[in-house]
């Protein structure tokens, strides 16, 4: 119904404008006519006719004139009301309305269809730049992938699909057997695929690249689709610049793998010469103290024997906390780490670290102010501790054994914000970012209390890995403020007493 | 005098030797060995009144053993492992071991965790009171006293406690505090747990806040402190 209406107002559009422009001419004249010559007339019927000219094809247009011819001669010239051609002069009028008419019109439909062409290029190019940009700022091929379906099927009218090749060198299956066949097709031959089926036209085009076949894509239009047409050329121009996006992803990938490699290659000999340092030095103080005492016991001093004895513990437990944090950097670091979380309270892991310290030999214990009624957290918990614990014992280690420090919990927008504070020397600005990394240590680090700048990257990678952040800060009145944030968990996991029917 | 008799077993020699020593210093009567199948007949030829295992054993795998033992002996199975990592610690547990010790170990540590092990808990059907430190527990009335003044407890705040009254100086892990109280198709929802803790500590603890009865075993579980027990 509202497709017959649409077709009844373009046909009352194309008849309506001549139609108009005649019936207008005549009434126009009928007006003048008591004031003006016959020629005047004239000039009337021929501005309407240069008037529908500028605005219709050269038939309407020279059909529309001898119309209005025959109706300026039926009603204007004498005998009115009769068709008769009597002077040469009104002929000469006559012919020169139809050519003007033929020749108007003629001119302004050239200049209307050049018109079109600048505004089909000019659409196209746009079309073509805000995909330009879209991929441009896209990281991966699957992001690639999804920006081209939407523009190609935008572009096209109708449902399109990006297929890409697999890192196993196959193309991604299709949905339906007959886009799978296509698309397979497509891709292998390396060639434009249509077919048309009484379900829909399919269309798949090769994506290629400058050394293989990337993917192909497909497009099932509304319209009748051509290759060697407009669109044909505006899809291979939007399949073309999916090609470079995906080489130049690949690209930075390769680029990425490779600086990774030397990365780890770089961590791998730093390890080694750390590790053949800090394993070595207490290893030889424990063979030194226990091969002092064999044989010996009799001999040495009880008391100092126990001095030896214990120096043998504290370099073990040294070798010990090394050894652990060698260890969870790699784990933080393997690229296949995956965190067990489980709803955890901030409480229980700020105490647990807490209680850590303040069992040891502290004059100051460390005091901890947690926010009453936090929201779970989803995390790791051993590892947040271990954070903590991390942070507290740099917070010791560079402020000393008396020093006050404190640990702060709180809920911060939809996060929890932990703070270690200690009025100890302070870290400087310049310095804020570096202690991050691996290796690096402060300017007031100790040059040999074992350790070796592991702590506070491991710090980032466990809040990182939380989907947290983690900074250093000056605090005020002195001395250092390390924070970090950590997201709540989901609302699901936040039981309230109520919904678990207990009675 | 009765001397308790340990089972010590572990694969590495100075490793099995030391422990050994500092058993033997406790007073302990000790015998040794170095694979799970040799730890399983020293079993079958004299039971022992608790098992210190290794869980990297060359043969058979620790938490194996532990489920072998546990289809036929009661005796307390205390874990002793290199493996830091909580799931090694819950599976153990899980599995029916008692505690779990990380090497490398504090003498103390490992002595207060055999002592606790090896007081047998008193079984269900004998018991109607439990006293864990100043709590007493009345499990036929379901009443909590805490130094003598009775605190209200809703029904899933009694039960909790129960569950970890009867495993009193022990870690009871999540799995099975949640199997206990909220059943078996609930073993996964920690939270509920969370919540739960949080609520019997505002009942049972001096300050809520810094937690001296119910202690937490991060990623893990939890323990109940009886007073004479672990500082």
């Amino acid at each position: 119904m509202a497709s017959k209406m649409a077709a009844l107002t373009r046909a009352l559009r194309g008849y309506g404008l001549p139609v108009g422009c005649v019936v207008l001419s005549i009434v126009g004249a009928q007006l003048v006519q008591p004031y003006g010559h016959l020629a005047d007339l004239a000039m009337i019927h021929l501005l309407g006719i240069v008037f529908l000219s500028l605005r219709s094809s050269v038939r309407t247009s020279v059909v529309a004139s001898i119309v209005s011819i025959f109706a300026f001669d039926f009603f204007f010239i004498s005998p009115k009301f009769a068709l008769a051609w009597s002077d040469a002069e009104s002929i000469v009028t006559f012919v020169a309305m139809v050519v003007v008419a033929g020749v108007v019109s003629k001119l302004s439909e050239n200049l209307r269809r050049q018109e079109q062409a600048a505004r089909a290029t000019a659409a196209r190019t746009q079309a073509l730049y805000e995909l330009n940009v879209e991929l441009s700022s896209s990281r991966d091929a699957a992001e690639l992938a999804a920006v081209t379906a939407r523009h190609v099927a935008k572009l096209f009218g109708g449902p399109a699909t990006v297929l890409l090749q697999t890192p196993e060198g196959a193309l991604e299956p299709a949905e339906s057997a007959r886009d799978r066949t296509l698309s397979q097709s497509a891709w292998s031959r390396r060639e434009f695929v249509k077919q048309s089926a009484p379900s829909g036209t399919a269309i798949w085009v090769p994506v290629v690249g400058a050394h293989s076949s990337l993917g192909a894509v497909g497009l099932k239009p509304k319209a009748p689709f051509e290759q060697d047409s407009e669109q044909g050329f505006m899809l291979s121009a939007c399949v073309n610049q999916l090609a470079t996006a995906l080489e130049r992803v690949q690209l930075a990938g390769a680029v990425r793998r490779t600086q990774l490699e030397a990365e780890g290659e770089r961590l791998r000999s730093s390890l080694l010469s750390a590790v053949s340092h800090d394993l070595k030095t207490p290893l030889a103080t424990m063979i030194a103290a226990g091969a002092a005492l064999i044989g010996r016991t009799g001999e040495i001093e009880p008391k100092a024997a126990d001095e030896v004895l214990r120096s043998l513990v504290s370099e073990g437990e040294r070798l010990s906390r090394l050894i652990h944090n060698l260890l969870s950097v790699s784990r933080l670091e393997s690229s296949t780490v995956e965190l067990r979380r489980t709803p955890e309270s901030v409480d229980d892991i700020v105490l647990s670290a807490v209680e850590r310290f303040n069992d040891r030999s502290r004059k100051t214990p460390i005091v901890s102010e947690i926010a009453p009624d936090l929201p779970l957290i989803s995390a790791e918990p051993v590892l947040l501790e271990q954070v903590l614990v991390n942070l507290l014992e740099n917070a010791t280690r560079y402020s000393g054994a008396d020093s006050s420090i404190s640990v702060h919990a709180r809920a911060a927008g939809g996060a929890v914000l932990v703070q270690v504070e200690d009025n100890g020397p302070g870290i400087a600005e310049h310095e804020r970012e570096k202690v991050f990394e691996k290796f690096y240590r402060g300017q007031h680090a100790p040059k040999s209390d074992g350790g070796v700048g592991l702590g506070l990257t491991i710090c980032r990678s466990i809040i990182r890995a939380h989907g947290g952040r983690i900074g250093v800060r000056e605090r005020s009145g002195g001395g250092t403020l390390v924070e970090f944030t950590v997201p709540f968990a989901a609302a699901r996991e936040q039981l309230s007493r109520e919904a678990s029917l207990d009675s | 005098m009765n001397r308790s008799l340990l089972l010590v077993v572990e694969d590495d020699p100075e490793m099995r030797s030391v422990v050994s020593f500092t058993l033997r210093n406790y007073g302990y009567d000790v015998r040794e060995a170095a694979t799970g199948a040799e730890a399983l007949s020293q079993i079958q030829t004299r039971t022992p009144d608790a098992m210190v295992l290794d869980l990297g054993l060359p043969d058979i795998d620790g938490f194996v053993v532990t489920a072998c033992v546990r289809q036929e002996h009661e005796f307390p199975i205390i874990v002793l492992s290199a493996r830091g990592e909580e799931q090694h610690q819950v599976r153990a547990l899980d599995s029916g071991a008692n505690d779990y010790v990380t090497k490398p170990f504090r003498e103390g540590e490992l002595m207060a965790r055999i002592r606790a092990a090896l007081r047998r808990p008193v079984p269900v059907a004998e018991r109607r009171d439990l006293n864990v430190g100043d709590l007493r527990i009345d499990s036929t009335q379901r009443r909590v006293f805490v130094r003598g003044k009775e605190v209200t407890l809703t029904r899933t705040e009694f039960d909790l406690l129960d569950t970890l009254a009867r495993n009193a100086d022990r870690v009871v892990t999540h799995r099975q505090i949640l199997r206990a109280v909220w059943g078996a198709e609930h073993v996964d929802e920690v939270h509920y747990l969370r919540v739960y803790i949080k609520l019997l500590r505002t009942k049972i603890e001096q300050d809520p806040a810094r937690p001296t009865r119910i202690l937490t075993t991060l990623g893990v579980g939890y323990r109940l402190v009886s007073s004479e027990s672990i500082s």
